[in-house]
C-alpha cells in the first residue's frame, strides 16, 4: 500500500499561480474555493530584502484533526493517507475548518468544507497531479513515501526539511525545504 | 440531490446514460465513476495566453474543453503551463465574447448582423474608399504576424504599404538596434550559462515555462542570477542578487560596464578584433563615462559596477545581459541606445553563438503556399512614416508605429482601418487619443471579445473563432529561448466553435469577393501541406503530434562565408555603429542621453510612474477571465507599488487609496507600501483598467499605465516611451 507525501521547495516559487489555475480547472472546481494558497512574506529593508513565499494547503495529515472533530465521519482517511470529504455525508457543520491549523478548507456553494484531494487517480499511476506538473519551477513532488526507490524518498534522503506547525501534533505529510 | 455544478463538463442531457448531476464534490469513487463516463480525447494545438505560443494538449469531454496541459515535448513549455494559459482556455466559455457579426447603431452600441451583410457593407464602403482615396488610404493594424500573411494579400492588391503591428507599443527600440547591428536578435542560452543578468527582464513575470525552468536549473547548477530593476520582480526572487537601479538609467550603468570591461582589458580582444566593427569609434565617443560616473547616474554604487563586469568576464563567455523584451525597450528616450549596449556589453564578452553566452533560434525550413500573381498597384509610402525619409527614417518599416494611428486619420491620409486581434484603445498610450481612431471612415475589429477598441472604435465587430476553435497554418517554434534543434508545431481546432464567428481566412474571403479581387481561394489545410512538404512530413502526422522536433541544426559557432564573418549585416560583423542612424543625422554608435523626464527630487509628491507584467495576466487580454482575477483580488494584484520611506514622508499607509495625477489624467489607486521598490518610482502591473462594460469581470479594475501617458515617439525606434512620465501622488482627502 502506497503512502502519499509532498515536498515543496519554496525556494523556487517565484508566486505564479499555475499550481492554483490547473487544480482549479482539472478538479472543476467553484470560483471561490482553491485548494493551494501562497503566501508572501516581505523580510529587510530596501535595497538588501528577501520575498519569501510559502504555499498552503491541506497536509493530509496523519492524525488529522478535521477528522476527528467531524461529526459525521464525513472525513475520513484513507489507508494510502489520503485524507478524503465524504460530501454525502458532510452536514456543512464548518467544525472541521475551524480544527484545521492550516487554513486549507473552503465553503463551496453546497456548504461543503472542500480541500485538496491529491489526486489519487493520477498519483495510484505514478503521475503527478496538475498543480505539481505544470509547475515551471519544479516545486512541488508529490509520490509514495513507503517505497524507497521512489524519486520523493530519494529527495527527502537527500535534503532537509521542516514541517508546518509541527506543534500542534497532527502529523502533517508535506515536507518543505529548508532554504 | 446536489444541484449541478457550475462548470460540469458532462452534458446532463436524456441522451447521455449518467448520473443526470455531477456531484458537487468529487470523492475518489465519484470521480472514477464519472470519469469513465465519457472517454477524454487530447489534442495537442498552442496556447493563445500570450504571444508565446506554447505547445498544449486540450483535454475534451463530451466535445467540452475540461482542461489543458503543457505539451511534453514544445521547447517553450515541456509539459508545463502558466496561469494565463489555463485561464485564457477556461475564457473559450467566458462571458465576454462577441458571438456574431456586429454593426455599430450608436455609442457603444451594436446589432448583430449577418456575415453575408457584413461583407456586402464593408466591401462596398471599402471599394468607395479605394476608388476615392487610393488603396494607400487602407491600413492593417494587428497584434503582429498572425494575420500576416492574408493581411499582406490584400494590401498588396490594392496597393497599401500599411502593415502595422503593436510592436512599437512593445519592443521595437530591440528589435531595431539588434537588427541593424547583428542581424537579428539572438537569445540567452540559459541552460549552459555560469552568470545571467536580467536587467529590466522579469522572465517570472513574462514567462515562458521551460525557459523559466531552464533558468531555475542553471542556478542549482550553480549559476549565478542578478536581477537590475527598480522593482524586486518576481524573477528576484529566485536571484542571487536585485541590484535596484533609478529608472531611465539602464543606459549609463551600461556604459560604465563597458568602461570598466575595456579599461581593465576584460573583455575578448581577440573576437573584437575579429567579429566586431566599429569598437574605435564606439570607444572615443564613450571614454569619458566612468564606472564612476555610472554610480552618480544610476545610484549603483561604482564597486558593484565594477564588481559586476568584473563577473562578467570572469564567466565569459558563458555569461550574458539578458537581450530583455518589453522592459528597458519601450520606456525612455534613451531606449534605442540602451538596446545598442546590450548588444555591446555582450559582444565585449565575447558570447555571441556560445554555450552559455547567446544562441540563435534553430528554423525548420517551413514551406508557404505559392499564391497566384495577381496585379499589383503601386504603392504609396507607409502613412505611418515608418522608414520614410523626412519623417521616422529609422523606425522600421516592417513594424511601423501603432500608437500614432489618428494622426493619420486626422491628417486625411488614412481612411479604411482593419484591428486585428489587437486592443490598441486599452493598450496604448492615451486611450482618449486612441479613441479618435473611430473618425476613420471604415473601422473594422477582427477580435473574439468585446475589447475597449471594439467598443469605441469600430463600425463593424467580425468576430474570429477562437484559438481553441480554429486551425492555422504551422509555425517555427522560436523566440525567446535558444535551441539547437528546429521545431515546428500546430495551432488546432480541438472543439467546434461555440458561436457564429469565422477563422480570419474566410472573414477575408467574404470581404475580399465582395470587391471582386477572389484572393483567397484556398484552405487553410492547403497551407498547411504547402508548409509541411519541405519538411517530409504529412499534416496528419503534425496534427497527431502537435509538435515535432527536427534534428539539430545550430551549433555554437559565429557564422562564417568563406573565412569572413556573415552575420546579416553589411559587413558581415556586429557593428557598433547604425549606418542608417548616421543617414538620418543621428548618432551612430549609443552613447549617454538622459531621459526625458525626471522626478523632482525636492518634491515629495513625485514619481516616475512604472510598470510591468504580473504572473497571472498578458497586459490586459486576461483580465476578463474570472479565475485570473480571482488570482488578482487574493493577493491585491491592482496595487500601485510605493517604498515605504516615501510613502511615510507623505503620511500614506498599506492599503491606503491615493490620486495619481499624470499631465493628461488623474486617477484613484489603491497602494500596496513596500521595501521591495525604488524612492524614485512607483510601479503599476500593466493587466488592469478595462473600461469596456461588456467585459464585466475587467471593467474598472484598477488602473493602466497607457491612463497616464500621452502618445509620444520615441526618435529612433518609434516606441511610445512608455516610462517618461511623472506624476504626483496624494493621499485621498475627504
Amino acid at each position: 500500500m502506497a503512502r502519499y507525501g509532498l515536498l515543496i521547495d519554496a525556494t523556487k516559487c517565484t508566486g505564479c499561480s499555475a499550481c492554483s489555475i490547473a487544480c482549479s480547472q482539472h478538479n472543476q472546481l467553484e470560483l471561490e474555493v482553491n485548494y493551494n494558497r501562497l503566501e508572501f512574506v516581505e523580510k529587510g529593508t530596501y535595497p538588501n530584502v528577501k520575498m519569501e513565499i510559502v504555499p498552503l494547503q491541506c497536509m493530509h495529515c496523519d492524525n488529522p484533526p478535521c477528522a476527528l472533530v467531524c461529526p459525521t465521519q464525513a472525513t475520513y482517511k484513507r489507508e494510502d493517507g489520503i485524507v478524503l470529504v465524504d460530501a454525502n455525508k458532510c452536514i456543512g457543520c464548518k467544525y472541521c475548518m475551524t480544527a484545521c491549523p492550516y487554513d486549507a478548507r473552503q465553503l463551496n456553494h453546497s456548504r461543503v468544507p472542500e480541500k485538496c484531494r491529491w489526486c489519487p487517480e493520477i498519483l495510484s499511476k505514478g503521475e503527478q497531479p496538475p498543480c505539481s506538473s505544470t509547475c515551471m519551477n519544479e516545486v512541488r513532488l508529490l509520490g509514495d513515501l513507503e517505497d524507497p526507490n521512489s524519486e520523493l524518498s530519494k529527495k527527502l534522503a537527500t535534503t532537509s526539511t521542516y514541517q508546518l506547525i509541527p506543534e500542534k501534533g497532527t502529523k502533517p505529510r508535506i515536507y518543505y525545504v529548508k532554504k | 440531490m446536489l444541484k449541478m455544478q457550475r462548470r460540469t463538463f458532462l452534458k446532463a442531457s436524456a441522451a447521455t446514460a449518467v448520473m443526470s448531476a455531477v456531484p458537487l464534490y468529487f470523492g475518489f469513487n465519484d470521480y472514477k465513476q464519472v470519469a469513465s463516463e465519457a472517454p477524454v480525447k487530447k489534442i495537442p494545438t498552442t496556447c493563445n495566453g500570450c504571444a508565446s505560443m506554447c505547445g498544449l494538449f486540450a483535454h475534451i469531454k463530451n466535445d467540452r474543453l475540461w482542461k489543458i496541459e503543457g505539451h511534453p515535448i514544445h521547447i517553450k513549455s515541456r509539459g508545463r503551463l502558466c496561469a494565463r494559459g489555463h485561464g485564457m482556455a477556461a475564457d473559450l466559455y467566458g462571458k465576454g465574447r462577441v458571438t456574431g457579426p456586429m454593426k455599430r447603431t450608436g455609442e457603444e452600441t451594436f446589432e448583430p448582423i449577418s456575415w453575408d451583410q457584413a461583407f456586402k457593407e464593408i466591401g462596398e464602403k471599402l471599394q468607395g474608399i479605394i476608388n476615392t482615396h487610393g488603396g494607400n488610404s487602407v491600413m492593417w493594424l494587428e497584434h503582429g504576424v498572425r494575420g500576416k500573411f492574408y493581411a499582406d494579400q490584400f494590401l498588396d492588391v490594392i496597393g497599401s504599404s500599411n502593415y502595422v503591428t503593436h510592436y512599437s507599443t512593445c519592443f521595437s527600440s530591440k528589435t531595431n538596434a539588434w537588427h541593424h547591428m547583428a542581424g537579428g536578435s539572438l537569445n540567452g542560452d540559459h541552460e549552459n550559462s555560469k552568470y545571467m543578468i536580467f536587467e529590466g527582464r522579469n522572465f517570472a513575470g513574462a514567462i515562458i515555462p521551460h525557459g523559466m525552468n531552464q533558468i531555475t536549473k542553471a542556478k542549482e547548477n550553480g549559476a549565478k542570477i542578478v536581477v537590475i530593476d527598480p522593482r524586486y520582480s518576481e524573477i528576484a526572487k529566485i536571484a542571487d542578487e536585485w541590484i535596484p537601479i533609478r529608472p531611465g538609467t539602464d543606459l549609463a550603468f551600461r556604459l560604465g560596464l563597458a568602461h570598466v570591461l575595456i579599461t581593465e582589458k576584460l573583455y575578448d580582444k581577440a573576437f573584437v578584433d575579429k567579429y566586431v566593427e566599429g569598437f574605435d569609434e564606439f570607444w572615443r565617443v564613450n571614454k569619458k563615462y566612468t564606472p564612476e560616473w555610472a554610480a552618480e547616474i544610476s545610484g549603483i554604487p561604482v564597486e558593484k559596477i565594477r564588481e559586476i563586469a568584473r563577473d562578467l568576464a570572469k564567466h565569459a563567455p558563458q555569461a550574458f545581459i539578458e537581450p530583455g523584451w518589453h522592459g528597458l525597450h519601450c520606456h525612455y528616450i534613451n531606449s534605442t541606445q540602451t538596446a545598442q549596449m546590450g548588444v555591446i556589453v555582450n559582444a565585449l564578452l565575447g558570447n555571441f553563438y556560445k554555450r552559455g553566452g547567446l544562441m540563435p533560434n534553430a528554423n525548420a525550413p517551413l514551406g508557404s503556399l505559392q499564391i497566384p500573381d495577381q496585379f499589383h498597384p503601386e504603392k504609396g509610402p507607409r502613412i505611418d512614416g515608418a522608414g520614410v525619409e523626412g519623417e521616422f527614417l529609422t523606425v522600421e518599416p516592417g513594424r511601423g508605429i501603432a500608437h500614432r494611428v489618428p494622426d493619420a486619420i486626422e491628417a486625411g491620409k488614412l481612411k479604411a482601418l482593419f484591428v486585428y486581434h489587437f486592443n490598441p484603445v486599452r493598450n496604448a498610450p492615451d486611450p482618449e487619443y486612441q479613441k479618435k481612431m473611430k473618425d476613420a471612415e471604415l473601422v473594422i475589429s477582427i477580435n473574439v471579445d468585446w475589447n475597449e477598441t471594439s467598443v469605441y472604435a469600430a463600425d463593424y465587430i467580425l468576430p474570429e473563432d477562437y484559438y481553441l476553435e480554429r486551425t492555422e497554418a504551422p509555425t517555427n517554434v522560436n523566440g525567446h529561448i535558444s535551441h539547437d534543434h528546429p521545431q515546428v508545431s500546430i495551432r488546432q481546432k480541438v472543439v467546434n466553435r461555440l458561436f457564429d464567428t469565422k477563422p480570419l481566412l474566410d472573414i477575408m474571403r467574404g470581404i475580399s469577393n465582395e470587391m471582386g479581387y477572389y484572393l483567397y481561394d484556398y484552405t487553410v489545410e492547403d497551407q498547411i501541406a504547402a508548409a509541411v512538404e519541405p519538411l517530409g512530413i504529412t499534416p496528419e502526422r503534425l496534427k497527431q503530434a502537435g509538435t515535432i522536433e527536427f534534428p539539430a541544426t545550430v551549433k555554437p559557432v559565429f557564422p562564417e562565408n568563406k573565412g569572413k564573418p556573415a552575420l546579416g549585416t553589411y559587413t558581415g560583423k556586429i557593428e557598433f555603429s547604425i549606418d542608417l542612424f548616421r543617414l538620418d543625422g543621428k548618432m551612430g554608435v549609443p552613447t549617454w542621453i538622459p531621459p526625458m523626464v525626471m522626478p523632482n527630487p525636492d518634491n515629495k509628491e513625485e514619481f516616475r510612474l512604472i510598470h510591468g507584467k504580473c504572473p497571472w495576466h498578458s497586459h490586459h487580454v486576461t483580465s476578463n477571465n474570472p479565475e485570473l482575477m480571482a488570482i488578482t483580488e487574493k493577493y491585491d494584484g491592482t496595487s500601485m507599488w510605493i517604498n515605504t520611506k516615501r510613502a511615510n514622508e507623505l503620511g500614506i499607509i498599506n492599503g491606503d487609496t491615493v490620486f495619481v495625477e499624470s499631465d493628461i489624467a488623474k486617477k484613484k489607486v489603491k497602494v500596496r507600501v513596500t521595501e521591495f521598490i525604488h524612492p524614485e518610482a512607483v510601479w503599476i502591473p500593466s493587466a488592469y483598467g478595462g473600461f469596456s462594460k461588456k467585459l464585466e469581470t475587467a471593467y474598472n479594475v484598477g488602473v493602466n499605465y497607457n491612463d497616464f501617458i500621452p502618445s509620444m515617439v520615441e526618435p529612433y525606434s518609434g516606441t511610445t516611451m512608455s516610462q517618461e512620465v511623472v506624476v504626483t501622488v496624494r493621499k485621498e482627502s475627504n
